[in-house]
């Protein structure tokens, strides 16, 4: 049956990306050193409300926030739907049902955040559930494909 | 639902192991499919029938 997931031999790897390139994220974050590092010239199509920017259409940024971004959902996803060695009917259930899980999760935190905290703080609580829902979907798949194995 | 897959496998003298081979899925899943704890797909329920050489309504029924 057709599925839309990546072969095996992407999954260690990309594991090992993911839970890196997060940790090195949150430490970024803490520290607060995102905008120091790796500053360049990027094109600027719509920072500040104005289309192409007041300042023309280039514009000094830090992009290690932007390549960590991509790097964490992308290695995340990858890492997340690759198959096991032997993918059958219950591992994909398995899958479907850690999913499900975690966008209920993810969502019930969203909207407490929503109605429990403003300001700056709820906008970093949203840039944190960009990463959360893979997070939470892994972690979980990895809980029960762990008790799937040991039965 | 129940199933008898745990009595045709032994009576074929299979292992979980020998079944799960045969059907292209992991041992745990003939684990669970056995004790009730995962209802197979279709396909997979007319696989079994076929390597048992029985009919699906042999290995599955419904509890009263």
């Amino acid at each position: 049956m057709k599925n839309y997931l990546f072969p095996n031999r992407f999954k260690a790897l990309t594991g090992w990306v993911f839970y890196l390139s997060l940790l090195i994220g949150l430490y970024l974050w803490f520290t607060d050193q995102f905008d120091d590092l790796l500053v360049v010239p990027v094109p600027d199509f719509f920072s500040t409300g104005d289309f192409l920017g007041p300042d023309g259409f280039w514009l000094e940024n830090g992009i290690l926030d932007e390549l960590l971004t991509i790097v964490i959902i992308v290695s995340g996803i990858i890492h997340s739907f690759s198959k096991e060695k032997r993918e059958d009917e219950l591992i994909s259930k398995l899958r479907l049902d850690s999913l499900i899980w975690s966008l209920y999760i993810n969502y019930t935190i969203m909207i407490l955040a929503t109605l429990l905290i403003f300001g700056l703080a709820y906008f970093h609580i949203l840039v944190f559930n960009l990463f959360t829902i893979i997070l939470f979907f892994n972690l979980r798949l990895r809980f029960v494909l762990r008790k799937h194995y040991a039965s | 639902m129940k199933n008898t897959i745990k009595i045709h496998r032994v009576t074929h003298d299979m292992t979980q192991e020998d079944l799960a081979n045969q059907l292209e899925v992991s041992r745990q899943t003939i684990n669970a499919i056995e004790n009730n704890k995962y209802f197979p797909s279709l396909e997979l329920g007319l696989k079994l029938a076929k390597i048992f050489s029985c009919t699906v309504e042999e290995l599955f029924s419904l509890e009263d």
